[in-house]
């Protein structure tokens, strides 16, 4: 591909003509002054000439290239491996706002897991009518096998992915959906850091940014105490679905960081309810697996019979305790995005406090009078099917045309439990490197901080994975749909 | 403990990595050992090479004549030929994807580099085939060196060794099969013959070896080299040693011993070249001999993989 000279001088500045709008920016104040704490940061990018800065960001894709780091995508139906772009302007977090999402975090995810409990238990929240029964049921990842079963320490969700927005009119972070079955992006986080710390180490010296590398000696912690023998060195495994996952990269590196196995579901074996892996020595036991296969896929006896990348007889062994799984299996109905309306009464019913995180406005369409309420206001709303992620079986109502908007609305009316709406959201922005101007231009920006949950507290690495729509007036940050990344600074405070 | 699959995935970026190596040097020398030849021999020439990478088949359905660009497209690039240097450098690298936890980042990164290499000298529509040959061979260079440098001496190492070793000695096996029986058949013009086999011996790099041994260049000093020498890296009875040693090495068995059939038959072969000598063999058939060997080679493949990599019932 042979690029035309570019239409702008080599030497001029990241953020001449840089227009914050009528979003709220995350970096710039409304003054067009960098926010407090982001301002040596700025100051540093803002002096930068674009040559150098374009060097900058070369080295950075280099790396990201020669390590490999891409994800696929099933669009053209043979997957092609694609880089996940990554905007070289950090997304600079307060600690005092940090405080609060942590603070947030922890009460959600901790509440999450109460209600997992409840419902493969006693069911009190059924009982007391807080949600009805059949919306519970009628989820597609809950799981019948998982009532009255009792897993390790009654954890369900150990690893999770809260999705935060801004809302620009507010200011305040809301909660977008919960992932509470087997989030990825983890590895970006920390890969983002290095690829920054290499690339604009000066920056480092004059903000304070509060470190995440230590996220995989957490995660195997975790692991380790869900093992069901005694005995201080476990045989911990992180099972994946193989090459041709679009989370592969993340798989390899998390197991190599934590110092565990990477198995495919081919590499073990359950004999007499018990797991092994087939080294070449023999059949070696398996106590504990990180499992990055969905609930489907893992056991073809238990669920799926054509799956190939599960273990036969692996849901037997979980039953007579022999094995950890995290995250447990079922946890799908914590996080069906119809679920997800009722979390706010989760954390009062459980925990008897207000949520601290606000939800997003959502109507449920299994609601006949939710559902009119959005056949009639489709092109204002976001739809989303409730057992999806990544982007997938998704409305953008305000950007879709006439005939998208009516095949949605046939297949609302065909299946109205499988759909959500919610009001779109005006997301925060930040700047962000725009290769077709030369310059830096507000793009929309989520974030997703990862939580690990020990049954007593619950660790989140400062900040998470910024992810940015890097389309212009685009609000959807997915991977999948053109989406890219950006290291998330949480600044270091006074405590 | 080592996966299986993780054994055999090292097992195979050895072979793959070793085979696109091999494959480079033959067509890169053969290229330039044309380039002073007479046209009339041309076709003669490339034929032999299709059939030292044992797709002399598949090469005739999809080429009416094999010749330089035909030969080149083949084994160079060719997606329908899983033996050409690209696709065998795409093994390699899917098998380093499947287990790059278990190997050092550098030789991930290296073999990843690698394959962007060869993806934009395609893309380049680069025809150049002496810079495309020494990309190749170069990168074999800086694979051992990267592995040497960076990977630890275990299980994992001593499977790789193994898959370059079994690789190595059977490619230079067939190379000596396949230009004996061309010579032995075409046209007994000693200046050819001689510039024939200097090209077989520039191909495994033991051109520089032989010359100083040698003084004149015959058949049965280039099969005694490539055969029976105990100290060129790229002669069977070499590589039939590291393979013994990292057979061994895995097992735990000591010299004079074996542990399984894969053993057995490395520990047999590798004796008879130590003590046969290069007489004897021509007095049975270097060809014979030579066909008994790669049969060899692939049935101690196929036991390593009995051995360690397969589990026959999923219980």
């Amino acid at each position: 591909m042979s690029a035309a000279q570019p239409a702008f001088p080599v030497n001029q500045l990241l953020f001449n003509g840089y227009d914050p709008g009528s979003f709220y920016d995350e970096l710039i104040a409304p003054n067009g002054q960098p926010r407090p704490g982001a301002a040596p940061m700025y100051e540093q990018l803002a002096s930068m000439p674009l040559d150098v800065f374009e060097e900058r960001r070369k080295v950075a894709d280099l790396s990201y290239l020669v390590q490999g780091i891409t994800f696929t995508v099933y669009s053209d139906g043979r997957g092609t491996e694609r880089l996940f772009p990554f905007d070289l302007v950090p997304r600079i977090i307060p600690h005092n706002e940090w405080k609060v999402i942590e603070r947030g975090l922890a009460q959600r995810v901790t509440a999450l897991n109460l209600y997992l409990q409840d419902i493969y238990g006693e069911q009190r929240i059924l009982k007391d009518r807080i949600i009805p029964r059949n919306l519970v049921y009628s989820c597609k990842h809950f799981r019948r096998e998982m009532v009255g079963l009792s897993v390790p320490k009654d954890i369900y969700v150990h690893v999770s992915g809260i999705d935060l927005v801004r809302d620009s009119r507010t200011g305040e972070y809301l909660v977008l959906e919960d992932n509470a079955r087997s989030p990825s992006g983890i590895s970006y986080v920390l890969e983002n850091r290095l690829v920054m710390r290499r690339t604009f180490p000066t920056a480092f010296e004059v903000c304070e940014v509060m470190p995440v590398d230590h996220y995989p000696t957490e995660l195997v912690q975790i692991l380790r105490s869900l093992s069901p023998r005694s005995g201080d060195r476990p045989v911990i495994v992180l099972l994946t679905p193989g090459l041709y996952n679009s989370a592969y990269f993340e798989h390899c590196f998390l197991a190599q960081e934590m110092g565990i196995e990477l198995v495919e579901g081919r590499d073990l074996v359950v004999a007499d309810d018990v797991v092994y892996m087939k080294t070449i020595r023999g059949l070696t036991r398996v106590d504990v697996i990180y499992r990055r296969v969905d609930d489907d896929f893992l056991d073809p006896l238990a669920f799926r019979a054509d799956s190939l990348v599960g273990v036969p007889g692996l849901m037997n062994a979980y039953r007579a305790g022999n094995i950890g799984l995290a995250n447990a299996v079922g946890t799908g109905v914590a996080d069906d995005k119809a679920i997800y309306a009722y979390v706010p009464a989760f954390i009062k019913y459980y925990m008897g406090e207000d949520p601290i995180l606000q939800n997003v406005d959502t109507y449920l369409c299994s609601d006949q009078t939710q559902l009119s309420y959005v056949l009639d206001h489709l092109p204002e709303l976001v739809v989303k099917a409730v057992g999806e992620s990544g982007g997938y079986g998704m409305l953008m109502g305000p950007s879709s045309d006439k005939k998208t908007i009516e095949d949605f609305r046939a297949r609302l009316i065909a299946d109205p439990r499988n759909y959500i709406a919610q009001p779109v959201i005006p997301l925060s922005r930040c700047p962000s490197f725009d290769p077709a101007t030369g310059t830096m231009s507000a793009r929309h920006v989520d974030l997703r901080p990862y939580c690990l949950y020990d049954g007593e507290k619950v660790t989140i690495v400062p900040g998470g994975l910024t992810r940015v729509a890097l389309q212009k007036g685009s609000l959807v940050v997915n991977s999948s749909q053109g989406g890219g990344s950006k290291d998330t600074w949480v600044l270091r405070g006074d405590e | 403990m080592m996966l299986s699959r993780i054994a055999d995935s090292l097992f195979w970026i050895g072979r793959y990595m070793e085979r696109a190596d091999n494959t480079a040097r033959i067509l890169d020398v053969n290229y330039h050992m044309l380039l002073e030849q007479p046209a009339d021999t041309y076709q003669l020439r490339w034929d032999p090479l299709i059939t030292i990478t044992g797709e002399r088949t598949r090469f005739y359905q999809m080429h009416e004549e094999a010749n330089a660009h035909a030969a080149f497209d083949f084994l160079g690039y060719s997606e329908d030929n899983p033996n050409s240097i690209a696709q065998c450098i795409i093994h390699a690298r899917e098998n380093a994807r499947t287990i790059r936890d278990r190997i050092s980042r550098e030789l991930w990164e290296d073999i990843n580099g690698l394959y962007h290499k060869i993806n934009k000298l395609r893309d380049e529509g680069v025809s150049d085939l002496s810079r495309f040959c020494d990309a190749v061979k170069r990168g074999g260079h800086r694979f051992h060196g990267v592995c040497d440098a960076t990977l630890p001496r275990d299980e994992g190492w001593h499977f790789l060794q193994a898959g370059c070793a079994i690789e190595r000695a059977e490619m230079t096996a067939r190379i000596l099969d396949v230009h004996y029986h061309q010579l032995l058949e075409g046209p007994q013009i000693m200046s050819e013959a001689r510039h024939a086999w200097m090209a077989v011996l520039k191909s495994v790099a033991a051109y520089e070896l032989y010359k100083r041994h040698y003084t004149q260049i015959e058949p049965e000093k280039v099969a005694e080299l490539l055969l029976l020498d105990a100290r060129h890296p790229r002669s069977v009875r070499f590589n039939l040693g590291v393979l013994q040693n990292s057979l061994y090495a895995i097992s735990g068995s000591v010299p004079g011993s074996y542990a399984n059939e894969g053993e057995r038959l490395t520990g047999r072969a590798y004796e008879r070249l130590a003590y046969d000598s290069i007489g004897e063999i021509f007095e049975g058939g270097l060809h014979e001999y030579l066909e008994e060997l790669q049969g060899t080679c692939r049935t101690i493949g196929v036991e390593v993989t009995q051995t360690y990599f397969y589990y026959a019932v999923a219980s």
